[in-house]
Formats: structure tokens, sequence, C-alpha cells
């Protein structure tokens, strides 16, 4: 739509403008430090894939798992019943090739970042993900995958304790 | 049974920081403005004839009319306090040794919040005849803080 525009209204600025000091500015760097308390649901997540374990909860009720695990359901609004260790295995729901990082800068190998509904929960329950160790192109909806986990030493109880998820073969049984 | 119990092993909180940086351009009439300060130790201010009034810090449109403004006046380098405050604690909550005087000098028909010094607390007024001071001219940088601050005339 913009192309079709030639001369946006207001004063264009280019990177040259500022290092040749043609206008003014101020810079800032303002600190963004922050702590947030993981709780008892997304805590124990994060403890469970320090060990390697993707943790779910249950609700007995409403025969629902959910991953990440949370303490309350979502459909009933009563307290969810128990952890469940899930599988580390999943099917790709959706995905997209990112050819930009998070700070905007290009790539030309893309990052492929996807929702994976993961083996052991309710259908269409997952977690974002990156996948790895595949052609960009040959990624599709429905594909079985694996998480590639960092070495236990190396892990610290973080959602990067799995680096990726890569494709997994299968016998069709 | 409920979710009651956490992993010992679980992290209590998790902790990061965010990188948050940004970079501020005047604005057309703030250019013109800032570059007066750092270029001539002068402070301008745009008139509006239609409403009679002369903005400063200088401003690109008049606020009541809605006009453009292209008057553009040296409104000297003095003003009148029309308030001010002291402060005992610094920018991070930190108590003061010697209280700062913040105070908003009158310019024309607007002003500039800025420190004052050169003054006893005790003795500042308002209506207070009070002069910018600049620094030297190699040290600006087209910032606020090129005038150090406002002290009695």
């Amino acid at each position: 739509m913009t192309a079709r525009i030639k001369d946006f209204p207001g004063t264009p600025l280019s990177e040259e403008d500022f290092l040749e000091g043609k206008v003014l500015y101020l810079h800032a760097d303002m600190q963004g430090i922050f702590a947030w308390d993981t709780g008892i649901a997304i805590g124990s997540y994060l403890g469970g894939l320090k060990d390697g374990v993707i943790l779910g909860s249950r609700c007995r009720h409403c025969r629902k798992t959910v991953v990440p695990p949370r303490t309350v359901c979502e459909w009933c609004f009563n307290p969810m019943n128990e952890f469940i260790e899930l599988e580390d295995t999943g099917t790709v729901n959706t995905f997209s090739l990112c050819y930009v990082t998070w700070d905007v800068k290009r790539i030309k190998e893309p990052e492929i970042p996807a929702v994976i509904d993961i083996d052991g929960a309710s259908p269409h329950h997952g977690i974002m993900h990156k996948l790895g160790e595949v052609e960009p192109e040959k990624v599709h909806f429905g594909m079985r995958v694996k998480a590639v986990w960092k070495p236990p030493e190396e892990r610290e109880g973080a959602i990067t304790d799995i680096l990726y998820f890569k494709p997994i073969e299968e016998k069709s049984s | 049974m409920t979710l009651l119990k956490k992993n010992p092993q679980a992290p209590s909180a998790w902790q990061d920081e965010m990188p948050v940086t940004n970079r501020y351009t005047y604005g057309i009439a703030g250019e013109r403005f800032f570059r007066a300060i750092k270029d001539d130790g002068r402070i301008l201010g745009t008139h509006c004839p239609h409403c009679n009034r002369t903005y400063v810090p200088a401003a690109i449109f008049c606020e009541r009319c809605l006009s453009e403004l292209n008057e553009w006046v040296d409104v000297g380098t003095t003003g009148v306090v029309h308030t001010y405050t002291s402060l005992f604690v610094d920018y991070d909550g930190e108590p003061l040794e010697e209280p700062v005087l913040i105070a908003f000098v009158r310019i024309g028909d607007g002003g500039i919040i800025h420190r004052l010094d050169g003054v006893d607390p005790d003795e500042v007024e308002i209506g207070m005849q009070v002069e910018a001071v600049f620094k030297p001219a190699s040290e600006r940088q087209g910032s606020i803080l090129d005038i150090l601050h406002f002290r009695p005339v």
C-alpha cells in the first residue's frame, strides 16, 4: 500500500542526518531490570524443564490437560488436580518463517517459530518454540517433531533448556 | 488434591533485563529552539499575532487558534520565578546534602522548568527576576542542560 505513496508528509530523517549532526536529538538508555515471580505452576514447569520434562496440568472434571501447567482450570475455574509429565514430542500446529530478528535485523536463514501441540496434552494444546534441523520449505502443519534439549549440566530452568524441536520419522501404525 | 506444591527445583523468580533505548528528536520548532541555545546562547519563542501570545519554548502552531506560527522572537535570557520547589531527595530517592531548587521560570507567555542556583533557598521569592546561565559554547550539545541553571539578576 505504501508503495503508491510518493511523498510522505513530515520531515524524513536518515541515519546519516544523525551521524553528521544535522539534527539535534537526545539518546537515553533506561534500565529495564525486572524480577517475575514464577508461581507454583510456571515455577514447576521451569523446574521440570531442568529435569528434561515438559510438565502439564490436568483438570479431572473437564478432562483437560494443558501445557504449560496452570493451577486453575480455564473452563470450570476449579483448582487443577495434578501435574502430568508429558512427552517431549508433538505436532506442528502453526509456524512462521521469520526473516527478521527480535530487534528487526534482516537475516538470510529464517528463524522458524512454531506452536507445537505436545503429546499427552489435550488436542490443540501446545507451546510456542522454535524448529531446527529442518529445511524451511519442508516445514508443514501436522509435522511430527521432538525436542532437542541442552545437555543436563547446562540447563537452568528456562524454556531455552529446549534448544528447538526437530522433525522425527515415525512409522505409521 | 490441588496443585499447591511447587517443584523444589523451580526458580522462584525469573530475573532478566530488557534493553530500553530511545532517540528523541525535538521536531521542527524544537530543533530551531535548541539550535539557538546551542549556537547562540539565545532563547527563542514564536509569536501568534492573532492571539497576541508568545510561546516559550517555541511552538510551530498556536495551541489557541491552531494557526501556524512563523514569527520567531528572541525573548532574552531573563524571566520571572512563577513557582518553585525545594528538592531534598535525588532521582533515586536518596537524601541530598544540599537541597536543589527547581523553578518554573516564566518567559513570554510560556516558560522553562529549570534549576535555580546562586540564591539562598530562604530568599527565593515568587516574582523574582532570574537569568539563564549557559554552559561555555564549546560544551553545549543542544539540550536543555546547555543552560546550567537560572540565577537572580
